[in-house]
């Protein structure tokens, strides 16, 4: 598995490049904050931090369909940044994720299959950026086939042949922080995706026989993933520290 | 002769990660709260609302614990009252220092230079108004001012006449409230009226950029007690220029928080230059390739080799 | 004496005020008054009346425009959409990819394979809508429909991730038959006698076997234009809402391929016009969700796991609100919608999402899909009556 590298840019104070590996989304995120946001000043709020958000596609203009993903990425992100530490109210994190490498979007396609390629992107450059967080989370992709065979990250081909799709991303302390479900599929369905996505992301064995398929048990957690991204970069910083210990 | 230029010792700008005075835990906190246990091998890596490890804490309890940024308390309410628990909120390494009873986090070192005050940087002159030198201390910020007055002896006569893109060695003495607020720097020490750490206009020399994780590193490195042997901080670079460059005069060196670096050797006579290229050349590359103790000196002697500088 | 004695000594001003200025003032702390039931027997009341799962009146008016294929206006409570439906043809000699892209779905084999001709046909169908576009969305939020919105300013963020919400659904939901957009032509037989007599062969659309193939001369695109009116909270339930009214409502004039003229005719005989047959009746309802503790993003407290937030769900600390107004949505960050449709009495979920913060867990959005299956049972009353 392609481990995502932090702190890559030298400009912007923080970075991400997060390739995933199923789906083929190869995304580049940088976070400055905190910023002065000079325009704007009126529409801050006077006691946090404004986090915004852009998606850049690779080939067009941003339209319609980054409009609505952008606000779905601010609405999580806003919740998970601590805006009110020192330095930050009034002020702005802003968040760009270029979308690098992967198929094309068209009009009108659903943004889902993308949805957690943006989320883990975004959250690494955010930690590469220092900006304080009250939790950090992942995010996975399910598609339901037509036997109802649950499938982990379908590539974009498969993920149109689904009858249902499901984007979770599950806090680090368990929360279901954002779902994004589309398809048809009842209520049993959809518990069962979620249970699959809290083991997934939490990398808790499931006692439940259903939802253990198609993946060895030696296939990491998404947060283990994470932290394991994050450490790898730390230590390198302080490779000189190590060193002398 | 060497003569490394080093700014004076200071609690806020030269302390390991600019501990923030304000949190400070009652003296036996964390004794009740925390438990004794064994102790970890390697440093943790904390992540976003990742305890801190109860066991790796200080325990002297006669003392304020002090908490670095990237580090705050948080109360659990809980049946039994309330409960108290350390969390990170940015990533990082764990550092605890026993000696000064402090816990802080190392985190990701390569970013944008945020001015704080008592920080030293290395600024340079945009223009000059009637009571200010305008000064940029990081690109693409509004300026920093710097008072025409504020230099060591400095009256309406005597001040310095600084010309733009000349570089001044200062200390950020207030960073002004909420946003648009103006950088001050200066360029004496508040409580003496004088220019300690060698501030005041630099001339000659050249300036570097570096990180500012490499310039923090550099600043603490130089601050160590001389007769310290050891490489502090896995810096040996500078020690072993100093060695080396000794025979040509030695070389003066000003690190500024700002991620700059200002070095002259102007006492090397016609091989000033490439001393001072040399100097720069190795401070960029142990930065940029993050380069052991180890491979450091090998650099040293390669870039001098190649600069003619030591046969 | 007495008069300039009482102006002189005017009355100390009074230290209660008028709950309008109190909501004013403390919006959260308002609502949440509102809400904390007075004893724990009793139900939570919304500062607008409402209970906590009950939607606001709303009403459906269908064929408004006069000039559009399909309209229909939509409001709820406060909130007025406007949908109009407007049908332009698109040649297939227009489409520049079309003799490529039409040519592997014939030699698809999968096709002929397929077991489930439905299936297949569905699924064809939706990629004809999507690939070419043939149902074009745009809402647009009318100036002064609220507070903060200024005349002139190209469309804003929320505007444009509604149209996109609305096109992605539609989308989804395969709510359009690609079939019901289709003009076809079927060439005469030269061979056969019928060719002497053109005028019947085109009328007639029967399957003529032994000629050339049926193909496919235009498609009707449908621009789908929202206007919201007056936005007092829950603009996509309204926008949804007159969208698919318009759809049910919308008539396609007879058209056919005019082979003398090389052209496309339609009929103005409204007689003749044909209604879309439309998949299932998708219902949005959206929810947000208010936490009782203003002061949560203040406050140095360990945020709970998940678990531990579960059992403490006896001291209630948050209300999940149905259809949400203006007031509401601007004290609440957290937002829940659910899209269900209903086949033979079974619910099903069409999308549902949840972003904005970590109070409502699947629990509550099992609730959230029971409170939706309700309403669609009163939407679609609401729908059918005009």
């Amino acid at each position: 598995m392609v481990s995502p590298i932090l702190s890559q840019l030298n400009r912007p104070d923080g970075s991400a490049a997060y390739k995933c590996p199923a789906t083929g989304y190869n995304i580049l995120g940088a976070v400055n904050g905190p910023v002065e946001l000079p325009a704007r000043r009126d529409a801050l709020k006077p006691e946090e931090a404004t986090v915004e958000v852009f998606v850049k596609p690779g080939t067009t203009t941003a339209g319609v369909a980054e409009r609505y993903v952008e606000g779905i990425l601010r609405s999580v992100l806003g919740k998970v940044v601590l805006g009110r530490e020192k330095g930050f109210p009034r002020r702005g994190v802003i968040i760009t994720l270029a979308i690098a490498g992967g198929e094309n979007m068209d009009r009108g396609d659903s943004y889902l299959t993308i949805l957690p390629s943006l989320l883990h992107a975004a959250l690494l450059s955010m930690i590469s950026a220092s900006v304080p967080l009250s939790m950090t989370f992942s995010a996975a992709l399910f598609g339901v086939t037509k036997t109802g065979d649950i499938v982990r990250d379908p590539s974009p081909t498969a993920a149109k042949a689904s009858v249902s799709l499901h984007v979770f991303a599950i806090s680090s302390k368990g929360h279901l922080l954002l779902n994004e479900s589309e398809g048809r599929f009842d209520f049993d369905t959809w518990e069962l995706v979620h249970q699959r996505a809290l083991s997934v992301c939490q990398g808790t064995a499931s006692a439940d026989g259903d939802v253990t398929m198609g993946e060895g048990a030696a296939s990491a957690s998404l947060h283990g993933l994470i932290r394991e991204a994050v450490e790898d970069q730390i230590y390198s910083d302080y490779a000189y520290k190590l060193d002398s210990i | 002769m060497q003569s490394v230029t080093r700014p004076p010792q200071n609690n806020h700008s030269d302390t390991a990660l600019n501990l923030d005075p304000t949190i400070l835990l009652p003296p036996g906190y964390y004794q009740h709260t925390y438990m004794q246990s064994g102790n970890m091998s390697a440093p943790a890596v904390l992540l976003p609302s990742d305890e801190v490890p109860r066991d790796n804490l200080p325990t002297d309890n006669s003392n304020p614990l002090r908490l670095g940024p990237g580090l705050r308390i948080l109360s659990q309410p809980s049946s039994k009252g309330s409960d108290h628990v350390l969390t990170a909120t940015q990533a990082g390494m764990l550092s605890i220092d026993a000696k000064r009873n402090a816990a802080s986090l190392l985190t990701f070192p390569n970013r944008r230079y945020i001015p704080t005050v008592n920080d030293f940087v290395i600024a340079q002159i945009h223009h000059s108004s009637a009571d200010f030198f305008h000064c940029v201390i990081t690109p693409h910020t509004p300026h920093a001012l710097l008072g025409q007055l504020s230099f060591e002896g400095a009256s309406k006569k005597t001040r310095p006449m600084l010309k733009q893109g000349e570089m001044v060695y200062a200390r950020v003495q207030s960073v002004g409230v909420g946003a648009g607020a103006e950088v001050e720097l200066t360029c004496v020490s508040a409580a003496t009226g004088k220019a300690e750490g060698g501030m005041g206009p630099l001339s000659g020399g050249m300036v570097f950029d570096v990180s500012t994780g490499m310039a923090a590193r550099l600043i603490r490195a130089s601050s160590a007690p001389v007769e310290n042997t050891d490489p502090i901080e896995g810096l040996v670079v500078l020690s072993e220029l100093g060695r080396k460059l000794e025979s040509l005069g030695g070389f003066e060196i000003a690190v500024g928080r700002n991620g700059k670096v200002w070095v002259d050797c102007s006492d090397a006579a016609e091989g000033a230059v490439k001393a001072t290229i040399a100097i720069g050349r190795c401070l960029q590359e142990t930065d940029q390739q993050n380069l052991h103790a180890h491979d450091q000196k090998k650099l040293v002697t390669k870039v001098l080799r190649e600069l003619k500088l030591v046969s | 004496m007495a008069s300039s004695a009482t102006t002189g000594n005017p009355m100390p001003p009074s230290l209660s005020m008028p709950p309008s200025q109190f909501a004013r003032l403390q919006p959260h702390a308002y609502l949440r008054a509102h809400l904390s039931p007075p004893s724990s027997d009793q139900p939570s009341v919304r500062a607008n009346g409402r209970a906590t799962s009950q939607f606001r009146v709303t009403s459906v008016n269908t064929g408004s425009l006069t000039h559009a294929n399909g309209s229909a206006v939509v409001r709820i409570g406060d909130t007025t959409a406007v949908c109009g439906v407007r049908a332009e043809l698109l040649h297939t000699s227009d489409i520049s990819s079309w003799g490529v892209s039409q040519a592997p779905s014939k030699q698809n084999p999968t096709n002929t394979n397929e077991a489930k001709d439905s299936k297949s046909e569905d699924e064809d169908d939706q990629g004809q809508i999507q690939d070419l576009n043939l149902l074009v969305p745009n809402l647009s939020l009318s100036t002064g429909c609220a507070p903060g919105l200024t005349p002139g300013a190209p469309p804003s963020a929320l505007a444009q991730s509604l149209s996109h919400q609305i096109l992605s659904l539609l989308h989804t939901t395969n709510l359009v038959r690609a079939d019901d957009l289709r003009i076809w032509y079927q060439p005469p037989n030269f061979d056969s006698e019928e060719f002497h007599n053109p005028g019947e062969g085109m009328e007639v659309d029967t399957e003529q076997s032994g000629g050339p193939e049926r193909e496919i001369k235009a498609f009707w695109v449908l621009y789908i234009d929202i206007m919201i009116l007056s936005m007092a909270g829950n603009a996509f339930d309204a926008a949804w809402a007159s969208v698919l009214a318009a759809l049910r409502d919308t008539k396609l004039p007879n058209a056919w391929w005019d082979d003398d003229n090389e052209t496309i005719l339609c009929s103005d005989d409204f007689a003749e016009a044909h209604r879309l047959t439309l998949r299932g009746l998708p219902i949005a309802s959206s929810f947000c969700c208010f936490e009782g503790d203003a002061a949560a993003g203040w406050r140095a407290n360990v945020i709970p796991d998940a678990e531990e937030q579960k059992k403490k769900k006896g001291s209630q600390q948050k209300w999940i609100l149905a259809d949400p107004d203006g007031y509401e949505e601007g004290l609440t960050q957290e937002r829940a919608c659910v899209v269900v449709d209903k086949e033979n009495g079974k619910t099903i979920i069409v999308k549902m999402e949840k972003h904005g913060g970590w109070n409502v867990d699947s629990d509550d959005l099992r609730k959230l899909v029971d409170v939706s299956s309700q309403r669609w049972d009163d939407l679609k009353q609401a729908l059918e009556q005009c």
